[in-house]
């Protein structure tokens, strides 16, 4: 029983035809999950941070606890 | 992600992406690799040379170029290049088993006339 002759050229660029895309396309699936599951809801996150914040009165509680060294304590 | 498909070409052997220029055809690459072996004078350099770059391409070699390559060996009296020949074919063909059988298939008159035993036959393709 002889053997008929396989495939024997391109057989690289055939699997890459296929896997390629395959490859992007996961990579970039990845690229978009990690964006809508971690950096939307953490710039989320700062954003609702600061909507409410208080400069000034984070600056004097800051004044008050006595960390700078411009400005002292409003009591001494 | 698209546009990688047609900047890579699909062809099997280093080929560049030339807009003028003449494909080869796989006959005529086969045919000049036969033709390289061929040579009656070729040395040991030439033959190692030839084969790492015929290596390097995307495909296993034909039955016809083994055979000119082994037939150089010959002339050149290296036995081992020439088993060594058969190993790197086999591993060329990678996750497609079906192909080192048949290239020993062809390759059967040749080995025979030659004196080449295989790894199998000499027990060194197992680890």
């Amino acid at each position: 029983m002889s053997l008929a002759k396989p495939l024997m050229r391109g057989l690289l660029a055939k699997r890459l035809r296929f896997h390629l895309p395959i490859a992007f396309g996961l990579a970039f699936a990845a690229a978009v999950a990690f964006k809508y599951t971690v950096t939307e809801p953490r710039k989320r996150a700062y954003a609702d941070f600061y909507k409410q914040y208080d400069a000034v009165k984070e600056f004097n509680a800051m004044r008050e606890a006595g960390v700078f060294q411009s400005v002292r304590p409003s009591g001494e | 992600m698209f546009f990688l498909n047609s900047i890579i070409k699909w062809s099997p052997v280093a080929s560049r992406c030339y807009s003028h220029g003449k494909v080869e055809t796989d006959e005529e690459f086969d045919a000049r690799w036969v033709t390289y072996f061929s040579k009656p004078d070729i040395d040991g350099w030439e033959l190692r040379k030839g084969m790492n770059t015929l290596i390097g391409y995307d495909l296993v070699p034909e039955p016809k170029v083994l055979d000119s390559a082994l037939r150089a060996c010959r002339r050149l009296n290296d036995l081992a290049s020439a088993i060594r020949i058969l190993e790197a074919v086999k591993d060329k063909a990678g996750p497609h088993k079906d192909i080192y059988p048949y290239l020993i298939q062809e390759l059967q008159p040749t080995l025979a006339e030659l004196g080449i035993s295989t790894p199998e036959e000499l027990g060194i393709d197992k680890l």
